[in-house]
């Protein structure tokens, strides 16, 4: 696969504001390759999201697994550069040099401790290489904007959309 | 409430449309005038060069959304409304972009307010970058009758809790502002333009100036994206366009065009790559000098609600500081608000975890005050190269020790705005920051600041240059009637043409001046007088 390197063009950074239209349909399909990442995604969620995410574990569940379904047709929607970017940077957390290299341990992420992870993040944010700072704020954007695109998620910000329209479909 | 979509009704009606993921095969259009893009510039061209009788094809590399599709909710409206689903950044990742890409381009997902060109800034292009005939007088007329047309009025109705702290907070510290004029018609104050108007109270290209030009005669065609201008001498001879799919992936379909002549009204990003993926002469290099607006944020906790979601999204705008220290002096800044939407705010403030859940907790006190930087005036804002890749671009825009001045002025009168309009605490987007609990420990923390690339906030909604317009060709690419220096058949008609940004937003801008531009190509092309 052709790809810009993530160590020199740091990853896209992108937002991925976007979740698809098919966010609830039964069509959505997991690709083999994309298992990996929602595995390294469910790491980071609940470091990204503690607080917002639900109690109760079931709900908390469903709202993990609601965010990386969002997350999945997120990239989907990004432009083939940025998504080479970004799965780059997944692929390096997902290895063991990668990871030694983006966090100075080989251990995998999925045995880590929160407060092990929390210290990477914080390693990665305020770092003097811009290309830290970038998959911080990469891996956060993306995390946060998914999140909070999921309408079952506005409950505690109080937000709903205006119902006339709704009123006016039926 | 039945909302009537007039898109889906003037398709009905026999409006010519040709959605090219749908294609089977390559196909080719001739006409007197192809105009590339449908925004601002696009959409004005089409309505007035089609009402002089001409053949004219609007080109759109997005696709024709209208009210029926727009459900008011971010995850739909970013990937189908907007360049690279809203997430469009510069190379270096320093500033997020928000550009629209659909039919209408940013005029359908903008949020309606409508500034005439600052005096200063038309001044500056007269006297520094060989501009003749765009004074505010020689101007007027043309913005008189574009804010006819797209019924462009000062906002009657009060300002929601976010523009109105925006205004106390002036009126406390006797800055100047202003109630801005917005292009709407029957406006249901919901607050939802960013994602496309339901109603179609936004007077966007999309239900005036495009239904208009179809009504004469005009075809659309969307998921089209140019890629070529053809070139012989001096003379353009014909457009290369891919068919997109559905998602915007291209196809191996083409479509070409050829005609009389030719408009680009691409936008400041895609305009110039057109030019420079095509070879088109640039002897001085000024192909892609782009200028963005490049904009701060700083969020206040209120007691009381503020709904920042709720009510038209920009009704009041200061310039006290736009022209401190003259057009070509320190950096200014035009202070507006953004509105508040989940998504937007969830991923433009800063931190994770608890503390960021705890902003999101109290959303709804939440106020959001932007500051605009002025670029493009002098040394300290060269602005940004647009550069082409294997299939696509980069903007390069490298943020100057000039702008960090300005964007750390901009955090303090943000910051004094906010508390002096009654905010609790006050957070300036930039990571690692905490809540300030007053004006004196901002004052102190901001001055403090190492302000810097990725951990500072900086956003951009206003992409302009990048074909600039003048006389002197050491200076522009087209001349001040937009026409191109180098191609007899060739015209840019978007904000591409500005010489330097606006320190205004810029969509009458480019309503005024195309119309201006039009109108003498119309009159050219038609021999009329």
């Amino acid at each position: 696969m052709k790809r810009r390197t993530f160590l020199t063009g740091a990853f896209a950074g992108t937002a991925a504001l976007a979740l698809g239209v098919n966010l609830y349909s039964p069509t959505l399909t997991i690709a083999p390759d994309d298992i990996h990442h929602r595995v390294l995604f469910s790491v980071f969620i609940p470091i990204f999201l503690d607080g917002s995410l639900p109690e109760v574990p079931s709900h908390r569940e469903m709202a993990i697994n609601r965010t990386l379904d969002a997350i999945s047709i997120s990239i989907s929607h990004l432009p083939q550069a940025q998504q080479d970017e970004l799965l780059e940077l997944l692929e390096l957390l997902e290895g063991r040099f990668g990871l030694l290299l983006l966090s100075g341990s080989m251990a995998p992420l999925l045995g880590r401790e929160p407060q092990q992870l929390i210290n990477m993040l914080e390693f990665w944010r305020f770092n003097f290489l811009d290309m830290l700072k970038t998959a911080y704020s990469g891996l956060r954007e993306l995390i946060m904007a998914s999140y909070y695109s999921c309408p079952e998620h506005w409950g505690s910000l109080r937000y709903a959309k205006p119902t006339f329209l709704v009123s006016s479909a039926n | 409430m039945a909302i009537i979509d007039p898109i889906i009704t003037g398709l009905s009606a026999g409006w010519h449309h040709i959605d090219a993921s749908t294609l089977e095969k390559n196909r080719h259009f001739e006409a007197d005038v192809v105009i590339v893009g449908t925004g601002a510039g696009g959409g004005t061209a089409a309505e007035i060069l089609s009402q002089a009788g001409l053949k004219v094809i609007m080109i759109e590399g997005g696709a024709l959304k209208s009210s029926s599709d727009f459900d008011m909710e971010e995850r739909h409206a970013y990937p189908n409304l907007y360049q690279q689903a809203a997430a469009l950044k510069t190379a270096d990742k320093g500033v997020s972009i928000f550009q629209g890409r659909t039919v209408g381009g940013s005029t359908t997902i903008n949020w309606t307010t409508s500034i005439r060109t600052p005096q200063p800034t038309l001044e500056f292009w007269q006297q520094a970058k060989s501009v003749k005939g765009l004074s505010a007088a020689e101007l007027q007329p043309w913005f008189e009758k574009m804010e006819q047309r797209l019924n462009i009025e000062q906002w009657q109705y009060e300002a929601n809790r976010n523009n109105a702290a925006l205004r106390d907070g002036c009126e406390k510290l006797g800055w100047q502002h202003t109630v801005i004029k917005r292009n709407v018609k029957g406006c249901w104050n919901t607050g939802y333009c960013g994602m496309g108007c339901p109603v179609n109270a936004k007077q966007s290209m999309l239900v005036t100036t495009i239904p208009s030009a179809l009504e004469h005669g005009a075809t659309l065609i969307s998921r089209a994206k140019v890629v070529k201008l053809e070139h012989k001498g001096d003379k353009v001879v014909g457009l290369t366009a891919q068919a997109m799919t559905e998602g915007f992936k291209p196809t191996a379909l083409t479509v070409t065009f050829s005609a009389k002549h030719y408009i680009l009204s691409a936008g400041a990003i895609h305009t110039p790559s057109i030019l420079m993926r095509s070879n088109t002469p640039d002897p001085h290099k000024l192909l892609g000098k782009t200028f963005l607006h490049p904009s701060l944020l700083s969020g206040a906790m209120f007691s009381e609600q503020i709904n920042g979601h709720s009510g038209a999204p920009q009704s009041i705008y200061s310039d006290e500081f736009v022209w401190q220290d003259g057009a070509a002096g320190e950096l200014g800044y035009k202070l507006e608000v953004a509105p508040v939407h989940p998504v937007l705010i969830a991923s433009k403030t800063i931190g994770y975890g608890v503390t960021h859940a705890q902003l999101m907790a109290n959303f709804n006190q939440m106020q959001v005050t932007i500051a605009l930087i002025r670029d493009g005036f002098n040394e300290q804002s060269p602005g940004g190269q647009v550069r082409l890749t294997d299939d696509s671009f980069v903007l390069d825009y490298p943020l100057t020790e000039g702008f960090w001045r300005g964007a750390k002025r901009a955090f303090l009168s943000m910051a004094e705005l906010q508390f002096a309009a009654g905010a609790k605490k006050v957070l300036p987007m930039h990571d690692g920051l905490s809540f300030f609990d007053s004006w004196n420990d901002a004052k102190q923390g901001i001055n403090q600041l190492d302000l810097g690339l990725i951990k500072t906030i900086v956003a951009s909604a206003h992409v302009m240059g990048g074909c600039a317009m003048g006389e002197d060709k050491t200076q522009a690419m087209v001349d001040s009637n937009g026409a191109s220096h180098y191609f007899e058949n060739l015209s840019v008609m978007d904000g591409s043409v500005f010489p330097t940004s606006l320190g205004a937003n810029p969509q009458l801008s480019i309503y005024g001046i195309v119309a201006r531009n039009a109108t003498a190509l119309a009159q050219k092309l038609t021999g009329a007088t």
